[in-house]
């Protein structure tokens, strides 16, 4: 068994050769390009060279410099349309390089003849030759670059040689009829021939001197960018997940976010979580990211039987980059079978508490490296902090469900003895069961309105209990506004004329369609109307009305002229059982504007109150048009979550 | 006053059985109770009433509506009308199509449905319209 101190380079040598073949081939095919884009200059400066120079009046072969111009531009083009093979496939080593000596040799083929007709060992363009060494000692082996100075100054004998023999005619160039050739001694010319044969090695080993220091620093570079580019997929990741645990609540999800995006950051076969149970003894596959099938049947591990993963909840990380069956593995032949060579695992670890164990997988011989476990520990970390917070929205919502189901045990079980006494008390009072005189009738009219008021307290504990349970589904459709403000209007017209109230309902028409769930949208109007008729004087006013608001939203606003509400306790206004301190006298169970909050909250729209005490108050509520149908279980246990109550 | 019809009220909660029974038979019905499901059925073996009064939460949350489709399916009663009483009416219209659909079948029963605690005056009223339609 490997254990990693550091023993190991994290380096893997094959895939950093091929690394670095990659980053010097991808240069060698744009140079290449480069150069064929460079030769389109090559036949025009020939042209106005040679009118140039006729100008200045040198005589030469000018009729076959024009013909040689012409050629270059013919196989340029030829060359110009293969490079565009080239550069849409991913060429290999081999076949740029062959592209390239092509072209250095149509090149070196059209310069000996240049040099030819120009003057031979004597024509200037014996020195164009540097560009082409150059080139390939930039960007080819070192061995192409000495062939290429060997054929330029072997070429050169030759010409100089065939042409003293006589082999070949001797092309002069001559100005003012006088011949500027330098090379007619033999002593001349091997004086030239030495010195250019010179310089084109010399510039040969001088560039592939520097080029070797300069590629090394490039391939450092590159590694470099490479090592950053990694830092910055990793911390992607690490960010990626925190989102994660931010945004999403469900485990499930946030693990399989954080599983791909680990195995991609670092370019693993498969990552896996494994939480401990309760008790510690057994482990179990939460989430596996490219895992296969044979390691999953395995679900649940026996810690007592696998010292590795007991070692892992101990608290000390395992990596090795060589799987074999060992007495460690539980499972070796499976990951063995899935040619899976190294792992890491390291534990989850939250408040102190190892909770769980995360692994990753790789094909890789020592895939993983110091920096790999401490990467890893930080994702752990992350993950622990997932777990740990998904399991609280569980708790937290098991809590609120728990909680309903309670106040609707509870409900029940006030509401049934109400009934009967209701009922009961109504007997009595109609006289069903004796005479009733009216003092007594007076304190059973009292006693009937208390019951009343409890049974009214209790259905309004149930409508919050089941408005803040998972049981009522918020269903969305678009709500016909002036028809629900109607239905209002008429619930409460008697209440309103038996106060003598103003009372007032106006639905603007301009407003856009709005999404909601119908029956809360009442609920929540009825509340606000009930509520204002409640709390204004006889002979006040109480007015609803509905438009278009700023921002493209819906805005209701419900206001009265009633006694208000003292300022230091507006901000109570939505807590459940909140009643004001000067409502005494008025029935009520202080229920209604929390279901409203509610209701506001699930349709994901805003409430605000202004009042004065003594003249009155104003609710508006601000609902966003562009209301698409929300995620329902996420919304509303957020709003679960988010005002707890 | 002359008796108008016969109504049979089954409740499990006997101070609201009896108060209802006075209630109503002070507007001149005639009423028989029943405490359970079991009376329920004898009630109705020995004579047909002309309406049932039954409370849909008894001892658990189905056995007023399984009475109900027992009394209809098995009974012989199938035109016989039943008010459904309910503390929470509002749950059991929600739950009630898509929760006992597969009960009582297509006629689910819903506009006779009547809201504890009982307003006798809306009740009775009710129970007249039903009685007028047969």
């Amino acid at each position: 068994m490997d254990r990693l101190a550091g023993e190991t380079g994290p380096l893997n040598v094959p895939d950093e050769l091929f690394k670095r073949k990659r980053i010097i081939l991808g240069e060698l095919k744009e140079r290449t390009l480069w150069f064929i884009k460079l030769r389109w200059w090559v036949p025009p400066s020939i042209a106005i060279g040679t009118a140039l120079a006729r100008w200045v009046g040198v005589e030469f072969e000018w009729g076959a410099l024009l013909c040689l111009a012409g050629f270059i531009l013919v196989y340029n083009f030829i060359f110009h349309l293969l490079s565009q093979k080239i550069r849409n496939e991913a060429g290999q080593k081999e076949q740029i390089e062959r592209f390239t000596h092509w072209q250095v040799g149509f090149d070196y083929g059209t310069m000996f003849l240049l040099i030819h007709f120009t003057g031979g060992i004597a024509s200037p363009f014996i020195f164009f030759f540097v560009f082409h060494i150059t080139f390939s000692a930039i960007f080819l082996p070192r061995r192409s670059t000495y062939s290429f100075a060997l054929i330029a100054a072997a070429g050169m004998g030759l010409i100089a040689a065939v042409e003293y023999l006589g082999w070949i005619p001797h092309h002069d160039l001559l100005f003012q009829g006088k011949a500027m050739d330098l090379g007619q001694q033999p002593f001349h010319r091997i004086v030239i021939l030495g010195f250019f044969s010179g310089f084109v090695f010399i510039t040969a080993i001088t560039i592939t001197a520097v080029m070797q220091m300069l590629e090394r620093r490039i391939l450092d570079l590159a590694e470099l960018t490479e090592a950053v580019t990694t830092l910055n997929n990793k911390l992607n990741t690490l960010y990626t997940m925190t989102q994660a645990i931010g945004s999403k609540q469900h485990l499930e999800e946030v693990f399989s976010i954080a599983c791909s995006e680990l195995a991609r950051a670092m370019g693993v076969q498969a990552i896996s979580v494994k939480l401990l149970s309760e008790d510690g003894k057994f482990l179990q596959f939460a989430s596996a990211h490219g895992l296969p099938g044979e390691i999953l049947k395995h679900k649940v591990v026996e810690v007592a039987k696998s010292p590795l993963n007991r070692r892992v909840i101990e608290g000390e990380p395992f990596v090795t980059g060589h799987v074999t069956q060992g007495e460690s593995f539980q499972f070796g032949e499976d990951l063995e079978a899935a040619r899976l060579n190294s792992v890491q695992f390291v534990p989850l670890i939250a408040e102190n508490r190892v909770i769980g164990i995360l692994g990753a997988y790789s094909s890789h011989p020592e895939q993983f490296g110091p920096e790999d476990l401490n990467f890893f520990r930080q994702a752990a970390g992350l993950v622990a902090i997932a777990i740990e917070n998904a399991r609280a929205y569980e708790a937290v919502g098991n809590l609120i469900q728990e909680r309903s189901r309670f106040m609707n045990r509870v409900a029940h079980n006030l509401k049934a003895p109400l009934t009967a006494m209701a009922s009961m008390l109504e007997v009595i009072q109609n006289g069903y069961v004796g005479e009733v005189n009216e003092g007594l009738r007076q304190y059973l009219s009292r006693v009937d309105r208390r019951v009343c008021g409890m049974l009214l307290m209790i259905g309004e504990l149930m409508t919050l209990a089941k408005s803040q349970s998972k049981e009522r589904r918020v269903e969305y459709a678009p709500v016909d506004l002036e028809t629900l403000a109607d239905r209002v209007r008429q619930t409460f017209l008697e209440k309103a004329s038996e106060k003598k109230l103003d009372f007032e309902v106006n639905v603007s028409m301009d407003f856009p369609q709005l999404n909601a769930d119908q029956e809360l949208m009442e609920e929540m109007l009825e509340n606000l109307v009930s509520n204002a008729i409640k709390y204004t004087p006889e002979g006040g006013r109480v007015a609803m009305a509905i438009r278009h608001g700023e921002n493209d939203a819906i805005r209701i606003t419900v206001s009265d002229n009633g006694i208000g509400i003292p300022k230091d306790e507006i901000s109570h206004l939505f807590s459940e059982f909140f009643r004001a301190s000067n409502v005494k006298n008025v029935v009520g169970t202080g229920l209604g504007l929390a279901i409203v909050k509610e209701i506001v909250n699930q349709h994901r729209g805003q409430i605000s109150v202004e009042s004065e005490e003594g003249f009155g108050t104003t609710v508006t509520i601000l609902f966003p048009v562009a209301q698409t149908e929300p995620s329902q279980s996420v919304v509303l246990a957020t709003e679960e979550v988010s005002h707890p109550i | 006053m002359a008796v108008k019809a016969e109504i049979l009220l089954v409740d499990d909660d006997p101070d609201f059985r009896d108060a209802l029974q006075i209630i109503l038979e002070n507007h001149g019905f005639m009423v028989r109770t029943a405490g359970n499901r079991h009376q329920a059925l004898e009630a109705l073996n020995v004579k047909k009433p002309d309406l049932i009064i039954l409370d849909v939460m008894m001892t658990t949350d189905t056995e007023g509506f399984d009475l109900a489709y027992e009394i209809k399916k098995e009974h012989g009663a199938g035109n016989l009308p039943i008010i459904l009483l309910t503390s929470f009416l509002e749950k059991v219209r929600a739950d009630g199509p898509g929760k006992f659909q597969h009960i009582l079948g297509e006629e689910w029963p819903a506009k006779w449905m009547f809201e504890k605690p009982v307003d006798a005056k809306k009740l009775i009223a009710k129970i007249e319209g039903i009685l007028n339609e047969e």
